[in-house]
């Protein structure tokens, strides 16, 4: 096993070591550690194995699942355990995408800055940008929660698409604020540096020798690391949360809000904590994305993409769950990057049809994604991991003992 | 009033409604257990019982408003057990719930005229002349939208509404539930009119002792249970049916 | 005993008995506080306009474009409206429908023989054909959803969350239908054809499609009014909307009467994207541009009152057309957006709604 080979499959393999202790069923003891040399042992082979090109290919798609599966888990938050029915995800998105961006890049200075307008650019490391994404889609969320939450569930529905759209045309127009339509490009992505000038502040020189055989090409498995100990960390601390009095009281506000005030419990700040809490995440993992894509604009944060097949997403995991949403995230992502291939295939079929349909194939997925939400709608509305009524880790849970 | 001029009641023998061996609930929850029931022609027959006795379940099961898990229920040895209600409605069976009895945003006579529902759009008018007969107040306000109605008026737009169809058996689900003293009178005033004119009832009442005056038999039911049976005087002269369920 | 009198007020102390904020939010609360507030924002939206420089008359003109795209908006969300009050759930994909009923005809049109232009408007006999074709079609499209979806999820009680879900994954549906027909790409009912302006007296100046427009509106809320007031579907429609189940148990075929609101709501969708469509273009997202107001008009109107609707549409069509002297065009939703949640933060039941629920 050549060097090269070993480091990207030992990256591939950290970052499965943090997804897979996740997936694995819960409540046996061997889940972490088992997890964890399953998800070492899984990357290396792969990287032996699999071509390169593959390889890559399977790195992107593992990242982009696992920013689904944060906002899977983000949307979990709001509608599985408090039950508000956000239909727009991708406006916090795009505000955590957005947010980090301004924070990282270099505001541009002479020629340049008369194509690219930013409001600020702070040139802030990576960590900030995350944390400034979070901070900034929770207070947009805080000034949409306190008037929006008080409303009957369908009219939040309605109210939160609209809040999405207004946030995707502010960012369309406003050319001041983050260069308007046209795409912000450059920015920054952490630890790049050491992957193309062999050089970071916040590492040591004499470090550097280890990745010393990867090429600029293999960064991509060094920030599906970071994605994917960023998800470990979300799914613990929301798991955590979620087991603790406070995700009790969600629940009950959800199941029983008049129980749930009758018992002291302060409803209304209840249910905006989790819907803030719900759009921190969100934020982050558009935090997230705009690190991974580099370049971002408006366009990228249409319905489809961004809320809808969050939705479907946690329809198909199960709302409630928290391994439900992420699983759903990367079955969901898998079929919709699998229907690309059918498309293709289905490319000579279609031409046989009309002419103009090969152009088309693109909206074929389209099609089987929405008939996979209405699937599960109709035929599986509580997911494939329904929700666990587990009260508390401190109690027992009469069906596993 | 007369609502109606000759009916002949030759078929008394054979019971109008008929529930046997009925069982129903809602999901996996059984509310009754086994339930039988019968009413004939022309009278009057009470269900009493304690709340959360099934009651208002059996009347919405025998509606189809509810499928009954087992057990056969027919009208005129019809089977009706797993129809809709819009369905049965044509059959000569019309049902006025506890509540939501009428549609607040329709007028008294919007209302009258979507209990005629079925009947051919000539015949409503001639109807309606009739139920207004019955209900002289009815007229007066039949421009006036329900809503805004009190509780003893919309009883009647309710009875009045299930009246358009001519039916033969009328359902009632706690008619007097609500209603001050004076006007609990004159609804079971109204019952026994309507009663009087041909038309068998089938009713549910709180108001247990006063049922089972006028009725000519009754069910007692509990626990989703039939308990006792027999003829209105029969239960009120009853010392464990008085003690249990009339209040001593 | 359970409360069986929802719409009666409740007994209230003498009013200066009140406490002060109980008094003012029932203010607040009332259909005329509402109306007033509206009409503040209207207000202020043309003071806006008057300091950014735009002129009385343009101010004028702007208001009757308003009217004319608050003509789209209603038939758009009257059906919105029909539906959302007899199957309680918001139809996410009634932008679907209306862009659905717009590539319908573009497909009819050319099939049909091309009568004379009728001057001054700028289509033929063919257009209105196509029209009065597509509305049907689309009514059938929506109700063959509903037979196949929605029917299924009222069978098994299923919350309205999951028909919002479904309604959602069928906007998604119809539009990558709509996408995979007749590609991405923009059309024109006419392309190239001329359609100049009439002069009005006060220097306004609009075309005469966008009058056709708003007669076209006004003459299938009238139509409306008469279906729903006078024949026995349309009062059955009604008592649905009021209480699905006592519907049932006077008789009304419930499954009917759904099917019919689909008909007629999926129709007026239709010819609500076909108006679109002359308006402008035709594109596979003019829809899903035109959920959001249709929404607003919707709530705005209170939920089942079409009449409610034609009044918020228009009011929306005006405040859109008017904040584009002083705000970016494509703003527009924003702006229905902010009139819709100044209701729901006021009066949740909208301007026609019923007081009490």
């Amino acid at each position: 096993m050549s060097q090269v080979i070993f480091l990207k499959g030992l990256m591939l393999g950290v970052a499965l070591a943090f997804i897979l202790p996740i997936l694995l069923p819960p409540g046996r003891r061997w889940r972490v550690p088992g997890g964890i040399v399953l998800g070492l042992g899984l990357g290396l082979g792969i990287a032996a194995l699999v071509p390169s090109g593959y390889l890559s290919y399977f790195i992107g798609f593992m990242t982009m699942a696992s920013i689904y599966a944060i906002l899977s888990l983000g949307l979990n938050t709001q509608w599985g355990y408090t039950g508000h029915l956000n239909f727009g995800v991708a406006g916090f998105f795009a505000v955590g995408a957005f947010t980090s961006a301004l924070f990282t890049i270099e505001a541009p200075t002479g020629l340049a800055a008369q194509y690219t307008q930013v409001l600020f650019g702070l040139k802030m490391p990576f960590v900030v940008g995350v944390m400034a994404a979070a901070v900034v889609s929770g207070a947009v969320a805080f000034l949409v929660a306190v008037p929006v939450l008080r409303l009957r569930l369908d009219f939040l529905a309605i109210a939160t698409i609209g809040v999405a759209e207004i946030i995707r045309l502010i960012f369309q127009n406003e050319r001041w604020l983050a260069n308007g339509p046209q795409p912000l490009r450059g920015i920054p992505q952490p630890g790049r540096c050491l992957f193309e000038t062999r050089h970071c502040e916040w590492v040591p020189d004499s470090l550097a020798w280890i990745i010393e055989p990867l090429s600029t090409r293999d960064y991509t498995a060094f920030y599906l690391m970071i994605v994917a100990g960023c998800l470990a960390l979300v799914y613990v601390v929301l798991e955590r949360a979620c087991r603790s009095p406070w995700g009790r009281m969600l629940r009950a506000v959800r199941d029983e809000e008049t129980s749930a005030a009758m018992s002291g419990k302060n409803v209304p700040f209840a249910r905006v904590q989790a819907f803030v809490v719900g759009a921190v995440i969100m934020g982050i993992a558009g935090a997230l994305y705009a690190h991974y894509t580099v370049a971002i604009d408006y366009s990228h944060f249409h319905a489809l993409f961004a809320t809808f097949l969050v939705w479907i997403m946690l329809m198909l995991g199960g709302s409630g769950n928290h391994r439900g949403a992420i699983v759903g995230a990367i079955l969901v992502w898998g079929v919709w990057a699998g229907t690309a291939f059918l498309a293709n295939a289905l490319e000579p079929l279609l031409a046989a049809i009309h002419q103009d349909l090969p152009g088309r194939a693109q909206y074929i997925r389209w099609l089987l994604v929405s008939l996979l939400l209405a699937a599960v709608v109709l035929f599986r509305p509580k997911g494939l991991l329904p929700e666990e009524m587990r009260v508390s880790r401190y109690v027992p849970d009469p069906k596993r003992r | 009033m007369i609502l109606r001029f000759w009916k002949p009641i030759s078929e008394a023998s054979m019971p109008l409604l008929k529930a046997e061996g009925v069982s129903a609930g809602y999901g996996d929850m059984e509310i009754l257990h086994d339930v039988h029931l019968s009413v004939e022609a022309g009278e009057i027959v009470s269900l009493i019982g304690p709340n959360g006795a099934g009651k208002s379940t059996l009347m919405k099961t025998i509606f189809g408003l509810l499928h009954p898990k087992s057990g056969t229920i027919t009208y005129r040895d019809q089977p009706i057990h797993g129809r809709k209600p819009h369905e049965i409605v044509g059959l000569g069976m019309c049902y006025v719930p506890q509540v939501a009895n009428v549609f607040v945003t329709l007028t008294v006579e919007e209302n009258l005229d979507m209990g005629g529902y079925l009947l051919n759009e000539r015949e409503i008018p001639k109807r309606r002349e009739r139920v207004y007969a019955l209900f002289p107040k009815l007229y007066e306000r039949r421009r006036q939208r329900t809503g805004k109605m009190s509780g003893g008026e919309r009883q009647m737009v309710a009875m009045g509404s299930a009246l358009m169809l001519d039916p033969d058996l009328l359902l009632l689900d706690e008619p007097s539930a609500g209603l001050s003293p004076k006007l609990v009178d004159e609804i079971f005033d109204n019952i026994r009119r309507i009663n009087a004119a041909g038309l068998a009832v089938l009713m549910v009442e709180q108001n247990a002792r006063k049922s089972l005056q006028m009725a000519s038999r009754g069910y007692v039911l509990a626990n989703g249970e039939n308990r006792y049976d027999g003829t209105g005087q029969e239960l009120l002269d009853d010392p464990d049916v008085a003690r249990l369920y009339l209040g001593g | 005993m359970p409360d069986n009198q929802p719409h009666q007020s409740q007994p209230q102390l003498p009013a200066d008995e009140r406490r002060l904020g109980e008094r003012v939010r029932g203010v607040i609360r009332t259909r005329g506080f509402l109306m007033a507030t509206l009409v503040a924002i209207l207000v202020a939206m043309y003071l806006a306009g008057l300091a950014t420089g735009a002129s009385a008359q343009r101010l004028l003109a702007l208001t009757a474009w308003g009217l004319m795209l608050g003509g789209i908006i209603a038939l758009g969300s009257i059906g919105l409206t029909l539906i959302y009050g007899v199957m309680k759930f918001p139809n996410f994909s009634h932008g679907a429908l209306v862009t659905l009923g717009a590539y319908v005809a573009y497909t009819l049109i050319p099939l049909l023989p091309t009568g004379e232009v009728l001057r001054p408007l700028s289509f033929g006999y063919e257009f209105l054909i196509a029209l009065v074709l597509a509305m049907p079609v689309v009514g059938v499209v929506a109700m063959a959803i509903d037979r196949v979806v929605y029917r299924r999820l009222r069978n098994t009680g299923a919350h309205l969350v999951l028909f919002a879900m479904a309604s959602l994954a069928m906007a998604f549906f119809v539009q990558s239908m709509i996408y995979l027909i007749w590609g991405p790409d923009f059309h024109f009912y006419y392309p190239g054809r001329p359609n100049p302006a009439l002069y009005l007296p006060f220097g306004i100046r609009v075309r005469a499609d966008q009058l056709f427009i708003l007669l076209l509106a006004l003459v299938l809320v009238a139509m409306m009014y008469v279906l729903l007031e006078w024949t026995r579907m349309g009062k059955a429609m009604r008592a649905t909307a009021d209480n699905p189940h006592l519907a049932q148990i006077r008789g009304i075929n419930t499954e009917r009467v759904i099917a019919w609101t689909w008909v007629l709501g999926g129709g007026l969708a239709a010819a609500g994207g076909i108006m679109y469509g002359l308006s402008s273009q035709l594109r596979p997202e003019m829809g899903f541009w035109l959920l959001l107001p249709m929404f607003a008009a919707t709530i705005m109107g209170g939920i089942g009152n079409p009449y409610g609707a034609l009044s918020a549409a228009l009011m929306i069509g005006i405040a859109h057309q008017v904040s584009t002297s002083f705000l970016d065009p494509t703003y527009g939703p924003a702006v229905a957006f902010v009139l819709m949640v100044v209701t729901l933060l006021i009066r949740p039941q909208g301007l026609l709604g019923r007081t009490e629920r």
